[in-house]
């Protein structure tokens, strides 16, 4: 009856790795039938027996956006403000988090209410006094208009986790360093930034996302081709009588993939994160 | 060291606003140096033309067109702004609301009476006069309290499109020309092995205009109307009867799945893969259709008609219009460009490319010349006349979907069709 | 990075170290954090406060943006969207949208951390579920959507696996169901990823401690896991809370609302007030409305910050 450990561990690990395939379908297979049909024809996405791979497996798709100047373009466009706004993001929410996670100062409650109560606001109701303030700074069809944008979009969301995750920390961790003669700062990005590095890659990898697929203000505020997002793209090919489904999921799947690889190569931090010692004090 | 650490904090705090101040001065100061002034030396003028239409016709075919303009008027440079059709309503109200809206603008007639009574969109009849344009040559303005603020470029009509293999298979020999031999087509095409339907019906709230193309298009066709006197009048016998007919088409069981959520992208992948019969929808589309699905045998004709009804036929149409920014400093360029595009030669090209009817008389697209589909299109479009009454009117968009959703409740059951008129009546007379 | 030099604390600061009188060492410690928080501000001031301070004045007045001749009305715009059917309608979607969301978005974001945080399970093969489970999280809303539609029409990939023919999008009993599960979907990886970096910050000693004092891997999830894990939820579910009553894009694209009005939320039903029916009036104020429905979390949040403390 009694099973060894060993017996038990096996068991455990199938059961691990069942609820993970089990996982994978739900969140891999919508996104496989993408792949599946961005190699097809627009006629054949829509036939009856789907099939995965069809006759006419193509990468026209493909050819047609990578081949548009345009189109690469808006990719080019994406990255430079995503990449932006993710960096200063995190330089700006770092700070403001340790600010409320560490320090007690007047007011600190209402702005914490504000910060996180701003974010309710419909975008789409901001969208037409946004407007106008963004042509009168003169930032209208600027990547630093879109970038301070999304800023004040991402900001909120970065400061609150990264609180939550100083919360997590210790806080004689940094209060020794203080105490030790050094400044705030110091204490701040020798000792906390180094092992919240989880914490900021995650946060820094959801800005991106957030930044990278933003839709209706990346519209509004932009106005010339060369100024357009990949979201502004895949709607172009959304047209008004008829949708290039095919290349609608090229689009989308080749905006991914850097994003993909970005995740990969940053998702070490998840496990080289904190070891036991440095936190237990 | 308190003194120290005092120092050190006052420094953090400056710093801190100082980091800020300084780069949010650098980002505008770049900002500003982006954007473009419209003014440009020598008198030359910059004027900014929003629509949708160039990312739906054919690469570059539009910018090209608009380089013939330009170099027929050197002194005017055109800045195409092109964005997606399902977002370019926000967009020029966004522009309207700060006053930076292009000089001139692609309209749909849905939008035409919220722009004009927001005063955002200039009387066009001045400015054309002075531009030197004939409005006698134009086949419709879109006036709204007898000023005209949209001109039709070009016209997308809606016949009924059948799938003649499909309908052979089920025996019907003809296309149907009476709601009767329609309902009965239709019938026998959904009796037919396999998933095919008979109609296909998009009422999705999302972009209600299947409520226009696809519902009111039938009392259109037999000469009837949801106005009087300008006012709404759904509850009368054409809609009634029009909407009756619908409702006995659903009860039957002959519309395809899914019309509740059904767009008219949708319902144009639902034809061209064979899984419906009939379907109402815009010419445009013939060239879409033949070339996803080469195979397909298919054929036009007007919208079937009351059995009794033996009248001129009303054909429903959706325009790309164009109308001119109410602030913008160069009307007379903005007019000149209207001129241009309405211009007998310009107009045949550009319907030409875009598949649709000219919005001057005396154009005629290349294509009705070589192509027997298109042909027969025209012959029914000169056969009856172009019916949208939702063009013009307030808030159309919201009034389609408002009947939309009544509708849906209806053939949902929890309601009856004639509930849902006299409700969405009751909804639009608000409106007015 | 030498950790270590700055976590070993020096007993004597720590016992002599000249303390401040409290009060002074509290307003030092604020003009700093002030200085921490300047760049946040004045970039949420001048972007954010704005605007929302001009929608609260569009909500007292009538005929904003649009025409010139806009007037104070008081209340009247709140009367009327309170009195409206139609906005108690979409406040009970968006409750039953956003309750059930969430709380999936916690489930399965937890199970799917937990399992990919496992150590039964070889690390080449965690990193390839890693990938696979993100998936949902790199399209943007309007391309979800489109996905959606696809695999859900009448004739789609579910029905024919499943061998059904159901409406799942136009059914008016399943579209609420339907749309809600499409959003589970697009947005548990914000979940997963969140906590998956927070288990990464549980002392693996406190699980070791756990398991000699006997304690079952339940024991330890409830004892260990979620208590640690505590503050990153909290504020996972109040952010996830506020961004799924703002959903838009996926409700327009997929169902615009319909059918009837089973899909409509507070984000749709201003949507159309400000851009179908051009009405800025209504909108600001259902926007404000919307905005003090979130202050009263935003305010249990930050009281539960302070009990915390």
């Amino acid at each position: 009856m009694a099973l060894t450990t060993q017996g038990r561990t096996r068991l455990a690990r199938s059961g691990v790795l069942a609820g993970l395939i089990l996982g994978a379908v739900f969140a891999a297979g919508p996104v496989l039938w993408m792949l599946s049909s961005s190699f097809k024809s627009n006629t054949e996405i829509f036939e009856l027996p789907p099939r995965l791979i069809t006759g006419s497996f193509s990468f026209d798709a493909y050819t047609a956006i990578l081949t548009d100047s345009e189109t690469l373009r808006f990719f080019f466009n994406s990255y430079l403000v995503a990449g932006a706004v993710t960096i200063l993001t995190l330089l700006v929410a770092i700070h403001a988090a340790y600010a409320f996670s560490r320090f007690e100062f007047r007011g600190k409650r209402v702005l914490n209410v504000v910060i996180i109560s701003v974010q309710a606001v419909p975008p789409i109701t901001l969208l037409i006094p946004y407007f106008g303030l963004v042509v009168g700074l003169g930032l209208y069809n600027t990547y630093p208009g879109l970038i301070l944008t999304y800023m004040v979009f991402t900001l909120p969301y970065a400061i609150i986790m990264m609180t939550g995750y100083l919360n997590t920390l210790p806080r004689e961790l940094d209060e020794a360093v203080r105490v030790d003669g050094a400044g705030s700062l110091t204490a701040l990005w020798r000792v906390l930034v180094p092992i919240s590095v989880p914490g900021i890659v995650s946060v820094g990898i959801y800005t991106f996302m957030i930044a990278w697929n933003e839709y209706l203000f990346a519209l509004t505020l932009t106005r010339t081709t060369e100024m357009r997002t990949v979201p502004i793209g895949i709607q172009l090919l959304m047209g008004q009588h008829s949708y290039e489904w095919n290349q609608i999921m090229a689009m989308s799947i080749l905006g991914s993939i850097p994003v993909l690889i970005l995740f990969l190569v940053l998702q070490r931090y998840f496990i080289s994160g904190l070891t036991a010692g440095s936190v237990k004090s | 060291m308190s003194t120290h650490r005092r120092m050190r904090n006052r420094v953090t705090l400056f710093t801190g606003i100082a980091t800020t101040a300084v780069s949010i001065v650098a980002l505008t100061g770049c900002g500003s140096g982006g954007s473009s002034g419209a003014e440009e030396a020598g008198g030359d003028v910059t004027i900014e033309f929003a629509q949708w239409w160039e990312p739906e016709l054919p690469d570059g075919e539009f910018r090209a067109l608009i380089d013939t303009f330009e170099e027929a008027n050197p002194e005017i440079t055109v800045d195409l702004v092109s964005g997606p059709y399902a977002s370019t309503k926000e967009q020029l109200f966004a522009g309207a609301a700060s006053g930076t809206m292009p000089d001139v603008v692609g309209l749909d007639g849905a939008w035409v009476s919220d722009f004009a009574e927001q005063g955002v969109i200039a009387d066009l009849t001045p400015l054309l006069d002075e531009a030197g344009f004939d409005d006698s040559q134009l086949v419709s303005q879109v006036k709204v309290e007898d000023k005209t603020y949209m001109v039709p470029v070009v016209n997308f009509v809606y016949p009924m499109f059948t799938n003649d293999d499909l309908l052979s298979q089920a025996g019907v020999a003809a296309p149907p020309e009476t709601r009767t031999e329609f309902a009965d087509a239709a019938g026998k095409v959904s009796d037919l092995d396999g998933d095919a339907s008979g109609w296909v019906l998009p009422l999705s709230l999302e972009a209600p205009n299947g409520v226009q193309n696809d519902v009111m298009s039938w009392a259109w066709a037999s000469g009837g109307t949801m106005l009087k006197d300008g006012r709404p009048d759904l509850t009368n016998e054409d809609v009634t009867s029009a909407v009756d007919f619908i409702g006995g088409l659903w009860d039957d069981g002959v519309i395809a799945p899914g019309s509740f959520t059904m767009k008219e992208q949708d319902k144009v992948e639902e034809f061209t893969n064979g899984r419906v019969g009939m379907m109402i929808d815009s010419l445009a589309h013939i060239n879409l259709i033949r070339e996803t699905n080469p195979d397909l045998n298919f054929s036009i004709s007007a919208v079937p008609a009351a059995d009794d009804y033996s009248g001129e036929r009303g054909i429903p149409y959706a325009s790309w219009g164009i109308g001119v920014a109410e602030n913008s400093e160069h009307k007379d360029a903005a007019a000149k460009l209207v001129s241009f595009l309405m211009s007998e030669e310009t107009n045949s090209e550009l319907s030409t490319m875009a598949n649709a009817f000219p919005g001057n008389t005396e154009s005629v697209p290349a294509f009705v010349e070589d192509d027997d589909l298109f042909k027969k299109a025209f012959d029914i479009y000169q056969a009856g006349y172009p019916a949208n009454e939702f063009v013009g009117l307030p808030v159309a968009e919201e009034l389609m979907r408002q009947l939309g959703a009544q509708l849906q409740s209806a053939l949902d059951g929890q309601q009856s069709l004639s509930e849902a008129l006299e409700k969405a009546q009751t909804e639009w007379e608000g409106e007015f | 990075m030498s950790i270590r030099t700055f976590t070993a604390p020096d007993p004597e600061t720590l016992v002599n170290g000249a303390q401040p009188p409290k009060k002074r060492r509290q307003l030092r410690r604020a003009g700093e954090s002030y200085g921490f928080l300047a760049p946040t501000l004045i970039l949420l001031l001048v972007l954010m406060i704005v605007p929302i301070v001009m929608v609260v004045g569009y909500s007292f007045q009538d005929n904003v943006i649009l025409k010139s001749s806009s007037e104070f009305t008081g209340i009247a715009n709140y009367v009327t969207v309170l009195t409206d059917p139609g906005f108690w309608k979409a406040t009970g979607n968006t409750l039953y949208f956003c309750l059930i969301s969430v709380a999936a978005h916690l489930v399965l974001g937890l199970t799917f951390a937990m399992l990919l945080n496992s150590r039964l399970i070889s690390a080449p093969s965690r990193a390839f579920f890693r990938a696979l489970y993100v998936l949902p999280w790199l399209f943007t809303a309007a391309v979800i959507a489109v996905l959606w539609r696809m695999l859900l029409s009448p004739n789609g990939i579910v029905n024919f696996l499943l061998d059904t023919d159901v409406e799942w999008l136009a059914s008016p009993q399943l579209a609420l169901g339907t749309v809600t599960f499409i959003n589970i979907w697009a947005g548990y990886p914000f979940f997963m990823v969140s906590l998956l970096a927070g288990l990464q910050g549980i002392p693996q000693d406190l699980h070791e401690a756990a398991s000699i004092d006997g304690a079952s891997p339940v024991q330890r999830f409830w004892n260990v896991t979620i208590p640690q894990l505590r503050p990153i939820i909290v504020s996972l579910l109040l952010l996830d809370l506020i961004w799924t009553s703002q959903q838009f894009a996926l409700i327009w694209l997929t169902t615009g609302g319909g059918p009837i009005d089973v899909t409509e939320m507070l984000s749709t039903y201003t949507y159309k007030l400000a851009f179908a029916n051009y009405d800025f009036s209504l909108a600001a104020t259902s926007a404000v409305l919307v905005l003090l429905l979130s202050m009263v979390l935003a305010v249990l949040y930050v009281r539960h910050q302070k009990a915390r403390d």
